[in-house]
């Protein structure tokens, strides 16, 4: 069984995000970068996959040069091989755009499924895997917590609001992870190693056909405004009196309800 | 021959009286005990060469010789405890006497009477034999008390979880010890009473024993003396004899362990160099300890003193540090004749011919001294199962209840170092095969990332010291100390209290001082003492390069455990500073009254000695002599202080993981709660969180807490109006 995992790379949860003054971006200095935590489950899910099945998981990212630490990271979990779409004409990439390059990469790798992280914590668009599979023609399953793989079939778990569904899919299909999959391994030091030789393919948008015009272009990049100081509610030391302060305050000033 | 009768102005006797035609016989059965014991010993010698990496601790000889007069000879490591202390030295220095005492005997006899040298006589041999059976008795007072405390009394250490330790090995020695005592008195007494001599009197307890033979006729008594005087002969034969298969062997491996005792310091790990190239780190199998590893286990006498403090087995969990070194040494017993054989195929396959055939002789003594080894020991016959080292031998749960507290190395009275085999069992979980438990990866990972165990942003590192004025090394290099703050200092809020107060106190003291702020990295303790040597290294390097780069000479920190890693481990790796802790830093202000302590602190003190602070790095005064100077306070001590501290139950990672049953830091706030404290003192932010949440959970937080040495010292110098606790909903103003 031949599996693929798309991952991508992010800003640490903890990095302090500065925008740059002209707003065309964030302020790279001092990020430390780490593999998005969705893409992680979905890497962790692969290796679980070959570990049952056997095969290949191959990891396609789409990034900078920086990146390549990324793949490696996924490839010391215990990925075989690696992909890099790497070009400064993908650097504005919208969803669309990196969804092309990944399917123009993955059409020349055999592939039985496709994993991806739901969506990218820095941008949050949640739409590459969707996207990905439209382009490859196959079907997709989204946001799963749970992957049963069972010959040429999929059943997986999708959590919706107080209940989940189980949905079937033939294969190959693009399956998107989310929190709740699994816990992703820790790399072994060999891993680490190894990980260093295993071989990562470094393509360009030239060399996939892919265009790197953005279908949606990011204007500006504002800050979130600077949280307001709490504020602790101390009119009346009942709760009921407390919750009316409450109820006070959301709707005179607060303006919410 | 013939010599001068003893008389009264020549007093002796006659070695070998009425056992004169005895000699050849003894000669003879002398030869045969001796030759089992030196079989008994060259194969025990095969077998701790057989396995393990190598190791060279016999350099610099002549200190390892003062060592082992030390702790060998004059025995201080056992005399750390009372009972079992004095036991043991009855037994060994009464012995040492009497074997000295046989080899005056055994000098005159054969060697200078046949030259008409007698020097047994007269007044020497009256204070000789007033303290061969002054010896004689402190050995059966000593064995008596050890029947006594191993039976009846039977003290925990002795077993494991209530299950007795004990085999008829253990027995088996002491009966043979109180064998040779008895037999010898008799024997001395039956002589007393045929020969009658005045001045035996000197032999007090064969004189005062003689008494009880009166009215036996001499022809009886020489019989039943002769008797005895056999089967004292094959006590002491069968005991030489016994000595490599039983736990006498304690006697060569122990004062050989005390020779080859660690000289560096405690608690040193060797780094891993080679990540490159290796296939598998730390210790998966017993070989990959190395010989000195493996030859600890069987100098273990598992006489339990590790047991007695050890955090981990005093608040339930499964490890035991005796359990752990003598499951290691029951796995090595099953390993090593396999062993044995593979390395002499290897080594000389020309010289073994015998070797994988049937040799009948040999092996059918093998097969005999094997089936009454596991007979008398306990251990299991037949070909042992086979089982992985790590994970069956040694359970993992064992494996990770470590605090690496150190109180079992430093009470150990055999030099076994058990704390660095745990270390390299973990490294083998953790960098190998990656697998442990999750929320120490969650760890792990936040220190790869954010430099901290918490995953804190790294970038916020500095902000505790924002409004203090302190400066940053970037800022200004030209500062005599760097203050290592730590994660703890640096991003818990308690520990944030602590830096602030430090650092305050430094100001006022007019030290010179800076710190790195951001570009400070987590000191990678945790990492280490966890097995992931790996990011530890990798934390190491960070913070030497930066220190390195602002040509860092002196460093203070608040927490021992970053006070141990840079003091100790980061000189493996380039970094080489002069470490101060700041108990150490505050004492020296407080004696050169650069700080002055005047407001009084009312209450009852105790001061909880941190383990990397204490046992690791000796420093037990300092902290005590800065509450002393502090007016107004009493300090009380726990019962278990200083070398015999009880850990808080934070080190060797366990501060990240989740502790099952009895929590240990719940134990030590309860001891603290027994001495009736108002106040537990501690010099660490792991005992600080560790002594607060126990104080919590023993639902005593209203009357006690639990403060730094900084902040009781900040406080009493009295210079900051305390603030005042706000008042979140005070009425609003009108």
């Amino acid at each position: 069984m031949n599996i693929v995992a798309c991952v991508k790379q992010v800003p640490d949860t903890e990095a302090q995000i500065k925008v740059k003054p002209d707003g065309s971006g964030i302020d790279e200095g001092g990020i430390k970068w780490v593999m998005n935590p969705y893409d992680e489950f979905g890497v962790e899910e692969a290796l679980k996959m070959k570990e049952k099945f056997g095969g290949d998981v191959t990891i396609v990212c789409v990034g900078p040069a920086r990146a390549m630490e990324t793949i490696r990271t996924a490839l010391a979990m215990g990925a075989d091989k690696g992909i890099h779409i790497s070009d400064p004409a993908l650097e504005n990439a919208d969803a669309y755009t990196t969804a092309s390059a990944l399917a123009a990469a993955i059409k020349g790798v055999p592939y039985d499924v496709i994993l991806c992280g739901q969506r990218a914590i820095d941008d949050d668009s949640g739409q590459v895997g969707s996207v990905l599979a439209e382009l490859l023609g196959i079907p997709q399953v989204t946001v799963v917590t749970k992957v049963d793989v069972d010959g040429q079939k999929v059943k997986v778990v999708r959590p919706i609001e107080g209940a989940q569904l189980v949905i079937e899919s033939a294969l190959p299909a693009v399956i998107t992870a989310t929190k709740g999959l699994n816990e992703p391994r820790y790399a072994s030091l060999p891993g680490i190693m190894k990980a260093k030789k295993k071989p990562v393919d470094v393509k360009d948008a030239a060399a996939l056909g892919v265009s790197a015009d953005a279908k949606a272009k990011v204007g500006k990049f504002i800050p979130p405004p600077a949280r307001p100081p709490g504020k602790i509610i101390c009119a009346d030391d009942t709760p009921e009196g407390k919750a009316a302060e409450v109820a006070k305050l959301l709707r005179e000033e607060a303006k919410v309800i | 021959m013939e010599h001068i009768p003893f008389s009264v102005g020549n007093e002796g006797r006659q070695v070998f009286w009425n056992a004169e035609h005895f000699e050849l016989w003894l000669f003879l059965f002398t030869f045969v005990a001796l030759g089992i014991f030196a079989y008994g010993i060259y194969r025990r010698w095969q077998m701790w060469a057989a396995m393990g990496k190598p190791e060279i601790r016999w350099d610099d000889t002549k200190e390892r010789l003062k060592l082992l007069l030390r702790d060998g000879f004059l025995q201080i490591k056992t005399f750390k405890d009372p009972y079992p202390g004095i036991m043991h030295g009855l037994i060994f220095f009464g012995f040492v006497v009497l074997i000295f005492g046989a080899a005056f005997d055994a000098t005159e006899f054969h060697i200078t009477e046949p030259f008409g040298i007698a020097f047994l006589r007269g007044w020497f041999y009256l204070i000789f034999s007033f303290t061969m059976d002054l010896f004689g008795l402190a050995v059966l007072l000593g064995v008596l008390m050890a029947l006594h405390r191993r039976y009846i009394t039977r003290p925990d250490r002795l077993a494991y979880r209530g299950e007795s330790d004990s085999t008829a090995d253990d027995a088996i020695a002491l009966l043979l010890l109180l064998g040779i005592i008895v037999t010898g008195f008799v024997i001395e007494s039956l002589r007393i009473h045929v020969t009658q001599p005045s001045w035996e009197v000197w032999s007090f307890a064969g004189y005062a024993l003689s008494k009880a033979f009166v009215g036996v006729p001499a022809e009886t008594a020489k019989a039943m003396h002769a008797w005895t005087w056999w089967i004292h002969t094959f006590i002491v034969l069968g005991f030489i004899a016994y000595i490599p298969y039983s736990r006498l062997l304690h006697m060569i491996t122990v004062p050989a362990n005390h020779f080859m005792q660690n000289r560096k310091p405690v608690g040193t790990i060797e780094p891993i160099r080679d990540f490159e190239n290796a296939e598998s780190f730390g210790v998966g199998q017993l070989d990959e300890f190395t010989w000195k590893q493996i030859f600890d286990a069987d100098a273990c006498t598992k006489c339990g003193r590790c047991q007695d403090g050890c955090p981990a087995y005093l608040t339930g969990k499964p490890l035991s540090p005796k359990k752990l070194v003598q499951d290691l040494k029951t796995y090595w017993l099953e390993k090593a004749p396999a062993a044995v054989m593979a390395k002499k195929l290897a080594d000389e396959p020309a010289k073994w011919p015998y070797l994988g055939k049937k040799w009948p002789i040999l092996n059918t003594i093998d097969f005999i001294i094997d089936f009454l080894l596991a007979k008398t020991k306990g251990m299991p016959t037949g070909a042992p199962a086979e089982k992985a080292l790590v994970g069956e031998a040694i359970e993992l749960h064992e494996l990770w209840a470590c605090t690496n507290c150190m109180y079992c190395m430093e009470n150990c009275s055999a030099s076994i170092e058990h704390v660095p085999k745990i270390i390299a069992m973990r490294q083998y979980k953790v960098l190998t095969e990656a697998d442990f438990a999750p929320e120490l990866q969650l760890t792990y990972r936040n220190m790869e990332n954010n430099s901290n165990p918490w995953g804190v942003g790294s970038h916020l590192r500095g902000d505790w010291a924002k409004d203090l004025g302190v400066k940053t090394l970037a800022e200004d290099p030209n500062v005599e100390y760097l203050f290592y703050v730590g994660c703890s200092g640096s991003f818990d809020d308690r520990g944030k209290k602590v830096s602030v107060a430090f650092a305050k106190i430094l100001k006022e003291a007019g030290v010179s001082f800076g710190i790195l702020g951001a570009e400070e990295s987590c000191c990678g303790d945790s990492a280490m003492r966890g097995g992931n040597e790996y990011l530890y290294q990798t934390l190491a390097q960070a913070n030497i390069e930066v220190m390195n780069g602002y040509g860092v000479k002196k460093i203070i920190t608040t927490c021992p455990h970053g006070y141990n890693a840079l003091k100790k481990d980061y000189p493996h790796f380039g970094g080489n500073y002069e470490i101060y802790h700041h108990t150490e830093i505050l004492a020296d202000l407080i004696a050169k009254g650069k700080i002055s302590l005047k407001k009084s602190m009312d209450g009852v003190f105790t001061y909880h000695d941190s383990c990397f602070l204490g046992r690791y790095n000796n420093i037990y005064t300092q902290p005590r002599t800065i509450l002393g100077a502090v007016p107004g306070m009493k300090l009380v001590e726990m019962e278990r202080n200083l070398a015999k501290s009880f850990c808080c139950g934070a080190g060797g990672a366990r501060m990240w993981m989740e502790e099952e049953g009895q929590r240990i830091n719940n134990t030590r706030a309860a001891q603290a709660i027994e001495v009736k404290a108002d106040v537990i003192a501690v010099g660490c932010p792991f005992c600080l969180t560790m002594m607060s949440d126990g104080i919590k959970d023993n639902k005593k937080d209203e009357e006690m807490k639990s403060l730094d040495i900084a902040e009781i010292v900040w406080k009493s110098m009295d210079l900051e109006e305390e603030p005042e606790p706000v008042e979140v909903c005070a009425a609003p103003a009108e």
